[in-house]
């Protein structure tokens, strides 16, 4: 068992997501098929040890709830673990009130009541694995008050651009922590994972919540970049954040390549989700599916390439999908020809024969449109 | 047992020698069918989706797995309050010594104190290795508006195959039934016995109790118990049964239940959202097709890699077929691997198992299919 309790943290304002956000929390996203984006952090938590995992919910509970329900499908312990959905109930004025912190500060007796010395925080809007206890380890032999972890990259004049980042000093300590304004290639990308004691997390809290009603933790940590030790871990193996519409859409179809994916899902550490008890996917006579990651409960007919199908849905006959992320339940008619595409649940793209995107700027069909 | 006041209990004992190395270690309702499921999956989803809340599963032959798989009731839905799976293996009591299931009426008989407990009205007797899809309330509606003592599930065979089945003769205004036969040599009906029985539970108890000390009784449903019902004049009636239902004996006939979920619109509907069926829950990944891949008619589940080609086949959780290998007219259970260049043709291609590099098994023209139960060799 960890020495630490999880928190999952919500996507603050610093990321927007079109179309698919206002449905649901970047969290509750259906990614590749047949998860949600939040299983990752909570998988990490889980095969980490972690089995007292709070999960922080901003706004539009429903959907993340749902597929949250008691925990059990993360293999958390059932009597020993648990899995807290905590809300932030107040009614903000403004969204910009609606930080990370107001949720903290609202959940305060609960958080003071968790009987772990540390805790691991991970946002819920990030897909990658991740052994906690490893860097729980590495936090405390270090002496730390605080470890960030990072990833580098060297797309960050295109992409990542509403991520923070990191600035490392050669000893590994963190110097500042400014959001990616896409000025140069390579850069460290800030996670938004955080290991620190309880108490010092309940500090920063308070600190934060009374020097700016609109402070988020990030905020706070990089204030205190001189006054405490923070240090950075590098993570290596395949990172996407869902920062954005393009992002978004780019996660799910760098996974379509099977090398890729082994990056992500790596042996003995399972990504746990929601059972939907779909029946397998039936192909006909005359489909043709290439370069693709199909999901259970599919009818396929027509034809697929390089695309990601969520479950149940349909291919008719004569359908083109191609470079698509279709989300489940959804219908693409008789003949109908989709490229470049999102289309969110239970969409029915029927009538319009050609719905065609162009590649730079994939497009979007809203969940329950019929076109 | 509060929404119909009827129990079920499962026979799940049976070894099914006839699917040779696939119940060597496992009993025949724990082998796998249609990609994800296990056989047994059908009556227990089945007992769920007919709000049937307690359930018995007795088991014997090879049960450590079948025990434990069973005993996770959640899968199916069966774990609120007052319901629950129970796995009823022979058991040593105070009154009795430890001694194995003699015959599916003895399995019963030996859990009478189990089913006591519930004292149901109404116990349902089903069996393990069966896959069909059956609302049992319905057959229970009807055997209470017969006013009947028990109630047969019955499905209409041909006529030339009838004599390899329990065949009811019923009057066919009423549906009551008018004789048994085991096995005619000239049926009379093509009424077939599908081992699916509701009986009055305090009539049951009653008869189970004299079939017990009975030393000339086989102790079995179809051979003792209805003979007896039908010798006393009691009501028995034929609830006839429409859609798809089959009993796998065979590696042939597992095969071609397995290959009949390729048909479009195919009887069994796996993915009518109103009856699921339920199973256990892999973490495995989606399915992932690559970019030279073929599929053609198949049935595929989570966990499947696909780089070669694919026709006419029904691929199990895990199984792996690599570039320039063909799969056609053929199963691959679960975790099984087909590697490069390796054709597999009219196979059943056992759990776990690889064939090698450009290996070849199976044949187009064989009469029967072969079952791949070890590792094949391929080139180096």
């Amino acid at each position: 068992m960890s020495k630490a309790f999880g928190i999952v943290n919500f996507a603050g304002n610093h990321i927007s997501v079109d179309g698919l956000q206002e449905f649901r929390p970047v969290g509750a996203f259906s990614f590749l098929g047949r998860y949600r984006v939040i299983d990752f952090p909570i998988s990490n938590m889980s095969n980490s040890g972690i089995d007292n995992i709070q999960v922080y919910i901003r706004r539009k509970p429903r959907s993340l709830t749902e597929h949250l329900g008691t925990g059990r499908h993360y293999n958390i312990n059932s009597k020993r673990g648990k899995l807290h959905i905590l809300y932030t109930e107040s009614n903000m004025v403004s969204d910009l009130y609606n930080t990370d912190i107001a949720a903290y500060i609202e959940n305060l007796d609960v958080i003071q009541r968790v009987q772990f010395p540390y805790v691991v925080i991970a946002p819920s809007y990030m897909v990658y694995t991740q052994d906690y206890s490893n860097l729980l380890q590495t936090h405390i032999d270090s002496g730390a008050d605080i470890t960030l972890m990072y990833h580098s990259v060297d797309t960050a004049k295109e992409e990542f651009l509403n991520c923070y980042t990191l600035d490392i000093n050669k000893q590994k300590g963190v110097d500042a922590i400014p959001l990616n304004r896409g000025n140069a290639k390579n850069k460290n990308i800030f996670m938004d994972t955080y290991v620190m004691k309880k108490e010092l997390f309940l500090d920063l809290v308070n600190k934060a919540h009374k020097m700016s009603g609109m402070y988020s933790l990030v905020d706070i940590v990089d204030e205190m970049c001189h006054e405490l030790d923070i240090r950075a871990v590098a993570h290596r193996g395949y990172f996407a954040a869902i920062s954005d519409f393009n992002s978004y859409y780019k996660a799910n179809m760098s996974l379509i390549d099977l090398k890729n994916a082994t990056n992500l899902f790596v042996n003995d550490w399972p990504i746990y989700t929601r059972t939907n008890d779909s029946c397998p996917t039936q192909y006909f006579d005359g489909s043709s599916v290439k370069s693709s990651v199909i999901s259970n409960g599919c009818l396929i007919e027509g034809s697929v390439e390089n695309s990601v199908i969520g479950r149940g849905c349909v291919i008719k006959e004569g359908a083109v999908v191609k470079n698509c992320v279709i989300s489940a339940n959804v219908t693409i008619g008789k003949g109908v020809h989709a490229e470049n595409l999102v289309v969110d649940k239970h969409a029915r793209l029927i009538r319009g024969k050609r719905i065609i995107a162009s590649p730079e700027k994939p497009g979007y069909i809203r969940r329950g449109d019929t076109l | 047992m509060k929404q119909n006041n009827m129990l079920a209990m499962i026979l799940a004992g049976g070894r099914g020698t006839r699917l040779h190395e696939l119940t060597k270690k496992v009993a025949k309702p724990a082998v796998s069918y249609g990609g994800k499921y296990r056989i047994i999956d059908f009556p227990l989803s089945n007992c769920a989706n007919s709000g049937i809340d307690v359930v018995g599963v007795l088991t014997q032959y090879e049960s450590v797995l079948l025990n434990s798989y069973v005993a996770a009731g959640r899968r199916w839905g069966l774990d609120a309050k007052d319901s629950g799976v129970y796995v009823l293996p022979p058991r040593e009591k105070a009154d009795a010594n430890l001694d194995v299931y003699r015959g599916t009426a003895d399995a019963i008989s030996q859990n009478i104190d189990f089913i006591d407990t519930y004292s149901p009205e109404y116990l349902l007797i089903l069996s393990g290795d069966h896959i069909y899809k059956m609302n049992y309330a319905k057959m229970l509606a009807y055997h209470k508006e017969n006013n009947a003592d028990a109630t047969i599930a019955v499905i209409e065979v041909p006529m030339k195959e009838a004599s390899r089945f329990g065949i009811m003769n019923t009057d066919e205004t009423t549906g009551r039934i008018v004789e048994f036969e085991e096995k005619p040599e000239k049926p009379k009906s093509n009424l077939a016995s599908m081992g699916i029985y509701i009986f009055n539970w305090k009539l049951l108890r009653k008869l189970l109790m004299a079939d017990m000390k009975d030393p000339d009784s086989s102790h079995d449903f179809g051979k003792d118990i209805i003979p007896t019902l039908l010798n006393d004049g009691k009501s028995l009636y034929a609830y006839k049964y429409k859609g798809y239902w089959k009993d796998v004996g065979t590696i042939d006939s597992l095969w071609e239940a397995n290959m009949d979920l390729l048909d479009k619109n195919n009887e069994l509907d796996l993915n009518d959202p109103t009856w699921k069926i339920y199973t256990e829950d892999v973490v495995s990944l989606p399915q992932y097709v690559g970019p030279d891949a073929v599929i053609d008619r198949a049935f595929i589940t989570q966990g499947c890699v696909i780089d070669g080609t694919v026709k006419n086949s029904v691929l199990f959780t895990d199984s792996k077929v690599a570039a320039d290998a063909k799969v056609i007219d053929s199963v691959l259970m679960p975790g099984a691997v087909v590697e490069e260049g390796a054709v597999v043709q009219r196979a059943l291609v056992a759990d776990g198992i690889r064939i090698g590099k450009n290996a070849v098994v199976g044949s187009a023209d064989s009469e029967n299919i072969e079952l791949v139960a070890k590792r094949v060799k391929g080139e180096e």
